[in-house]
């Protein structure tokens, strides 16, 4: 575990002094904290399987939150799970109002995997090794779209980029930090099942969940 | 890996599983990225930012504060909003159609201003009457928040709400 600051990990207070310095107006601190937290704002609205309009929405009055509550945030440091929960929250309430709401479902979710990004680092993917890659990375999706709600709410929060604090994904789930190592465990498990094309109709055999706690010897916080 | 035995190995290790939760992260970095839309909108936000009017915090919302009774009923057509802020609240009704939102709202106490609906890049402004009621109509879905100017009386008190999503 490096000190850098360059992948994502940085400290708290850098996240209280990029609020401070918006807060008195500095643009670049702004778009600094939605660089850093846009990734995890999108993923509690997708977590929770929303379409595409209304996850835009819960995402821009997220943002648009934000910046009335500058200056009234209790823990500035926190910015990111004040996010979170604010987000939650929205989500919530258009999952309740169906304003432009349809559930998506897998069929949806899998196509949507489709829709380009033009991120730098994909200029770098065209050789034959990106290919055999992108296989994978369909599976992978196909297989992490069939995960029970749950497991797929907190993996698609952990899996946000730059990958988010436990703080903050106990925030957007509004669940314990303490469960979120365990669950993590369990939910990865089911995805290496799915994976191996072992689906739920193995559930027959028991699990052995009771074991789980034996194998978490540690968990960083 | 101090384990039970018993069942076959389908225990992983911890760099295993963080393996696959890399894995995971490039697949919906590729898949489902933040819109760049949304990244770019999320920038002009700061934008709205107000440094001369009071927040009207959101204190109710029919649609967070309804109980499970009432949602089995299916979808609910009109939404009723409550935001206050020091002296003044604000209660707004939304209604809705596939497209668009009616506004009704009230300012109470009552008080001669003009209010303006934000929503998405633009802006409308409507006229309050003598009991401090205002209306709007076809305003576009999305994240709206509603800006009240100041009291002739009191100077310097205006208000802006917290922003919803309808």
């Amino acid at each position: 575990m490096g000190a850098g600051d360059e992948d994502g990990d940085v400290a708290d207070f850098e996240a209280s002094d990029l609020v401070t310095a918006a807060l008195r107006g500095d643009k670049a601190s702004w778009e600094a904290l939605v660089y850093r937290y846009s990734g995890l704002v999108w993923s509690v609205a997708r977590g929770y399987r929303l379409s595409s309009a209304d996850s835009a929405d819960v995402f821009q009055t997220t943002w648009l939150r934000l910046v009335e509550h500058l200056g009234r945030l209790s823990d500035p440091g926190q910015v990111g799970a004040w996010l979170a929960t604010t987000a939650r929250h929205e989500a919530l309430r258009i999952a309740r109002g169906v304003t432009r709401t349809v559930l998506a479902d897998d069929a949806t979710l899998a196509a949507l995997g489709h829709v380009d990004d033009r991120s730098p680092e994909r200029a770098a993917l065209e050789a034959e090794q990106a290919r055999l890659d992108a296989v994978r990375a369909d599976d992978l999706w196909r297989a992490f779209g069939g995960l029970p709600a749950r497991c797929r709410e907190l993996l698609r929060l952990l899996v946000a980029s730059p990958p988010p604090s436990y703080l903050e994904v106990a925030a957007a789930l509004d669940m314990p930090v303490g469960s979120i190592g365990p669950t993590r465990a369990r939910c990865l498990r089911r995805l290496r099942d799915r994976l191996a094309g072992d689906g739920p109709d193995t559930a027959s055999r028991p699990h052995g969940d009771v074991s789980d706690t034996a194998s978490r010897t540690h968990e960083d916080d | 890996m101090k384990m039970t035995e018993g069942e076959e190995m389908n225990v992983h290790s911890e760099r295993e599983d963080a393996e696959l939760e890399e894995e995971l992260r490039r697949a919906a970095a590729r898949f489902d990225p933040v819109p760049g839309e949304l990244l770019r909108a999320a920038i002009e936000a700061f934008t709205w930012r107000t440094i001369d009017a009071e927040l009207a915090e959101l204190v109710f919302d029919s649609l967070a504060d309804q109980d499970e009774m009432s949602l089995v009923r299916g979808p609910q057509q009109r939404r009723m909003l409550s935001f206050e802020a020091g002296g003044l609240t604000i209660d707004l009704e939304v209604t809705r159609t596939s497209s668009s939102r009616g506004l009704v709202g009230q300012l109470i106490p009552a008080r001669q201003a003009s209010v303006e609906i934000r929503v998405g890049a633009s802006v409308v402004t409507v006229d309050v009457d003598e009991l401090g009621r205002f209306r709007a109509e076809a305003v576009p879905a999305g994240p709206m928040s509603l800006r009240c100017s100041a009291a002739p009386a009191e100077p310097g008190t205006a208000v802006v709400t917290d922003w919803v999503s309808i």
